[in-house]
């Protein structure tokens, strides 16, 4: 037990205003939010690692046997491969402060190489485990080796080169079906370009093979659950403390017998093999791997997990994977992506606007606001406005058409609300917290027009709208995440 | 007997302008040597040569008899030169514990691997590495122990900071302490109590010590020896009184005139 | 393959060089004032090419316009320079603002956001189908050097980004506005320490970056006629490297840079491969930042410890 200084031995612990630890504590005082939010976030802080880690395994233990879809269990296995996928950069991201636009490269890396040696491809079969460690190796190898100008070059251009690394990775793989060496006259099917390669075997370990997604989806929550104790236990360790050191300032960390450029290359290693792993697991799930499955939009995904759930923060990465991956499926269906889109909406405001009887007068103002509008622009024009909701069953659809302007041909006018909704957003941020709440009232009206009259429609871009705007909103409001701490930084 | 640093007609220029110019310097093994000078000397530049953060253009550095020139900053500082910066750089968002635990790095040997599958090699290196922390914290009384520990840095007033850093320091176990300004910014009573740390660093801790230092009542408090550098070149050395007499330093502080009337 | 191809493949260099030289510069400029890569600028380009398109199409179409080419033309580049300004302004203003200060990764996962986040606005607005200029039905003719065919709508494109960059080195070398930026660019304390409007000149660079941006996107579907929501992406990371080719935050630095993969990328393609010429521009920029990281002009920063 630490010593505590003599003149507060008295106070039972608790701090009193004034002396040494209280005002120590001032930081933390100022980050907690009030109310109910406020508190559950402290109590989630607060929590050892082992609580929510518990609650992962039991809760993955007891999922598959929740449902009896495989559907269902297919979502739970993709969340876990995110989750593992979010451990890894957050090594890279989180604790080195590396930014790896790359990342992507190091997943699909594993999931060819997985193929390659696993398959009918070139009539390779290595068992599973020989196979996979190759695949761990080769990726570390390959993080080693993209790492290299991290030396040289700063964070920004660090980002640029790895970006550009997973663009050739993605031109590479649709392309290497045709490469002709010099040494040849007929081209070599390396990677079998945009159909990719099929046939993979799955993963068999002992004599049992791995068929079913349960199994997968099995095998996935043990790694997950290894990796949060394994990235924990690092983190606290010798390596993990240089880390965060070369995060923090890498010239003092130099000077503090650190060798910073070593640390960079390892936590590219790390994230690397972590993602190459992934990706073997993710081949033999699918039995099969193409390359379109390793493109843009999957890296700002898990960027958006990372960020969500909070860069550092063990259980934040996985539970943002864990949020977003669910939250993505549930968009793919109308009826279920209404309930999302309107939930999620009226959970931000509840968070965002504080007391209750303001949240209570901006959603009334809002509801009275469109029937209104429905009603004198319906009147007005009956046959224009006369859609039907976007399957919408019973009560929701004709509340949904009771009060959202459905026009008949909403494509070009939907287009239009979209640009004005999203100017509406950007002034809303102009405007002095006063006149906001009267501001939300149409812009929320606006909101669910676009909604029903446009992006229900195209469920593949509203995610990745959703996904941009996440981080470029959280990066501007609140850049630690849900669950990571807010870093002091000194420019 | 050799000079446990020295310095041997060590030059630098950042283009056109001369840094540092065929600079001689030595410090002896228990020694504590001021570096003053009017800003823009060449002091900072010093320890960054020393460092390995420049590389001098031309002369030799070295460390108990070795050359250290072309070495990197992380191998030097391994080798036991440890430095605080002007601008105090803590890891501003890391607990003040493990600011100081951090710079056992070069001495330790766990590699992630082991550190992940927790030997008992592993374990207990972090307990020394704690103690050893929790034993430099300590040098500076109780205002950086008990609760402080686990206080992140950020939180930490100025004076606190300036100590961590120090204690930061003295975590690398260095042959040599390179301190930048110790007391900028305190007001008098932290000027005191900084001058007797450093005196008591060289008595209790054994450690030798290069100071650079502004204000005078430091340097005369705690200096062996005083250098005074001018536009990179030395310009004159010996005891305190010796210096601050000598008419070329004052003239580089206070100009010709005041030089003449002296 | 004689030096006619080789010629051809100049001139293809040539053109797309001038693109690349547009787009490079953007990020120069930006990047000398805040030192931050505006990884959305790519992204601004593309909504410049879209903006030519549309008006286009409002004009009566490449088969059928309504008004004379050179009004058409004229049109087509001042709307499309005006809507790509107001852009980047916007971007500036809303994403970046509040993160000057912020640890660099910040401003650099928002501006990945904001680059995702018009990919994505374009696809829904526009739709996944490529557009085609179709400027062969409304600009046709060319001249013939040395048996090689120059097209006419080359020569305007490398005329017109040749003017640009032009007037691009008079603003910044000439005018009060320029020295502002140079001054910002130096040193952002001081700068605004000496009474400069650090704000306004910031909005300048991005609207300045945006607007040969914006032209640039023009330019592109003139030449190469196509024009769809993910061309930003590629085009942005060449730019970029040509950028860094060149010297980043330089801005003779930007044009030699963008000439310079220009014509890599030509020359790459008509003898080696077209699939790969990502791969060999990439290559050019892992060995410049690997051996001369300040670019072939730039110059070295000289930072105080």
């Amino acid at each position: 037990m630490p010593q505590l200084p003599i003149e507060e031995q008295g106070t039972g612990g608790q701090p009193r205003i004034g002396t040494d630890e209280w005002v120590a504590s001032v930081e933390e005082r100022r980050q907690r939010r009030g109310g109910l939010v406020g508190s559950l976030l402290e109590q989630w802080q607060r929590l050892p690692l082992w609580a929510p880690l518990l609650a992962v395994a039991a809760f993955g233990l007891l999922f598959p046997f929740l449902t009896e879809s495989d559907y269902v269990v297919r979502v739970g296995f993709n969340a876990l491969v995110f989750a593992l996928l979010a451990l890894g950069l957050n090594i890279v991201v989180g604790y080195a402060g590396l930014l790896d636009l790359g990342y992507i490269a190091f997943f699909g890396f594993g999931a060819y190489a997985y193929a390659l040696l696993s398959s009918n491809k070139f009539d390779v079969h290595l068992p599973t485990i020989p196979s996979v460690l190759i695949v761990v190796v080769a990726s570390a190898l390959l993080g080693l080796l993209l790492g290299l100008p991290s030396g040289r070059v700063t964070g920004d251009y660090l980002a640029i080169v790895t970006l550009f690394f997973a663009q050739i990775f993605v031109t590479f793989t649709t392309n290497a079906n045709r490469i002709i060496p010099p040494w040849r006259d007929t081209p070599i099917d390396l990677t079998g370009g945009p159909n990719g390669i099929g046939g993979v075997d799955p993963f068999s370990v002992f004599g049992v093979e791995a068929i079913a997604v349960s199994s997968y989806f099995y095998i996935a929550l043990v790694l997950v659950v290894l990796g949060m104790l394994g990235l924990h236990i690092l983190s606290e360790s010798r390596t993990g403390r240089a880390w965060k050191a070369v995060r923090e300032d890498p010239l003092a960390a130099e000077a503090m017998t650190i060798p910073v450029f070593k640390l960079k290359l390892l936590a590219f290693a790390f994230g690397a093999a972590t993602a190459g792993l992934t990706g073997s697991l993710f081949a033999a799930q699918q039995i099969g791997v193409f390359p379109q499955n390793f493109e843009l939009p999957l890296l700002i995904t898990i960027y958006a997990m990372v960020i969500l759930g909070g860069a550092g923060s063990i259980p934040g990465v996985v539970l943002g994977a864990i949020t977003i991956t669910v939250a993505l499926e549930v968009l793919r269906g109308p009826d279920d992506a209404r309930l999302l889109f309107y939930g999620a909406i009226l959970l931000g405001l509840a968070i965002a606007i504080r007391p209750w009887q303001r949240l209570v007068a901006v959603l009334t103002g809002t509801a009275v606001f469109g029937f209104l509008v429905h009603l004198i622009v319906g009147s007005l024009w009956p046959r224009g406005t006369a859609r039907v909701a976007a399957e919408g069953e019973g009560l929701v659809g004709t509340l949904v058409e009771a009060w959202v302007l459905l026009p008949t041909q909403p494509g070009t006018i939907g287009n239009v609300a979209f640009v004005m909704l999203v100017a509406s957003v950007l002034v809303m941020t102009l405007l002095r917290p006063v006149w906001r709440p009267v501001a939300l009232v149409p812009s929320l009206y606006l909101a669910a027009f676009v909604w029903e009259n446009r992006l229900i429609f195209q469920p593949s871009v509203t995610r990745l709208l959703i996904l941009g705007a996440l981080l470029v909103v959280l990066m501007n409001a609140r850049p630690q995440g849900l669950f990571g701490t807010a870093r002091v930084e000194i420019v | 007997m050799s000079a446990l640093l020295e310095l041997r007609g060590v030059s630098l220029s950042f283009g056109g302008l001369q840094v540092l110019d065929s600079l001689d310097l030595h410090v002896d093994e228990g020694e504590i040597v001021s570096v003053i000078g009017p800003n823009g000397a060449g002091k900072t530049t010093l320890f960054n040569v020393v460092t390995g953060l420049y590389r001098p253009d031309r002369g030799e550095i070295l460390l108990d008899g070795e050359s250290i020139v072309g070495l990197a900053t992380n191998a030097i500082a391994t080798r036991g030169v440890a430095r605080t910066f002007q601008t105090i750089r803590l890891f501003l968002n890391m607990t003040v514990k493990e600011n100081v635990m951090a710079a056992t790095y070069g001495k330790t040997r766990a590699g992630p691997l082991r550190s992940i599958l927790r030997t008992p090699g592993v374990r207990r290196e972090e307990r020394e590495v704690a103690a050893l922390a929790e034993e430099k914290l300590g040098f500076f009384g109780q205002r950086l122990m008990g609760y402080r520990w686990d206080q992140p840095a950020y939180s930490l007033s100025y004076a606190n900071r300036r100590r961590l850093e120090i204690a930061r320091a003295t975590a690398v176990n260095p042959r040599i302490l390179l301190l930048d300004e110790p007391a900028a910014g305190m007001n008098p009573v932290e000027t005191h109590e900084i001058t007797e740390l450093i005196g008591t660093l060289r008595t209790d801790g054994g450690y030798t010590i290069l100071v650079i230092e502004h204000d005078m009542h430091v340097v005369e408090g705690i200096s062996d020896r005083v250098v005074a550098l001018d536009h990179g070149v030395k310009i004159a050395e010996g005891t305190f009184d010796a210096v601050a007499t000598d008419p070329r330093v004052i003239e580089a502080y206070l100009g010709t005139k005041a030089a003449v009337s002296t | 393959m004689d030096g006619t191809f080789l010629l051809q493949q100049f001139v293809n260099g040539l053109t797309l060089g001038s693109v690349y030289a547009l787009i490079a510069l953007g990020y120069s400029l930006v990047y000398g004032i805040l030192k931050l890569l505006n990884f959305a600028h790519g992204e601004v380009y593309m909504i410049g090419a879209f903006i030519g398109y549309f008006v286009l199409i409002g004009l009566g179409g490449p088969g059928d316009l309504a008004v004379p080419v050179v009004v058409a033309l004229t049109l087509m580049f001042l709307a499309a320079m005006l809507g790509s300004g107001i852009l980047g302004v916007l971007i500036e203003r809303f994403a970046y603002r509040r993160l000057r200060n912020a640890p660099r990764i910040a401003p650099l996962i928002t501006a990945l956001g904001v680059s995702f986040f018009l990919q994505s606005t374009a696809l829904l607005l526009f739709g996944a189908k490529f557009r085609s200029y179709s400027t062969f039905q409304f600009l046709s003719g060319g001249i013939e050097v040395a048996g090689v065919r120059i097209s006419t709508t080359r020569i305007l494109v490398v005329v017109a980004a040749f003017s640009l960059m032009v007037a691009l080195t008079l603003l910044v070398g000439r005018t009060r506005l320029g020295k502002a930026m140079r001054a910002t660019a130096f040193d952002r304390e001081a700068a605004a320490m000496m009474g400069i409007d650090v704000d306004r000149v910031i909005v300048a660079t991005f609207l300045i970056g945006s607007i040969l941006a914006g032209a640039a996107g023009v330019m592109f579907g003139l030449v190469f006629f196509s024009v769809y929501h993910l061309m930003g992406f590629t085009a942005g990371l060449k730019g970029f490297t040509a950028a860094v080719v060149g010297g980043i935050g330089h801005i003779p630095g930007a044009m030699l840079g963008g000439l310079l993969i220009g014509l890599a990328e030509a020359f790459s393609a008509g003898y080696i491969s077209s699939t790969f010429q990502d791969l060999i521009v990439f290559s050019i920029l892992i060995a410049v930042m690997l051996f001369r990281p300040t670019g072939l002009l730039g110059k070295a920063d000289i930072r105080k410890v």
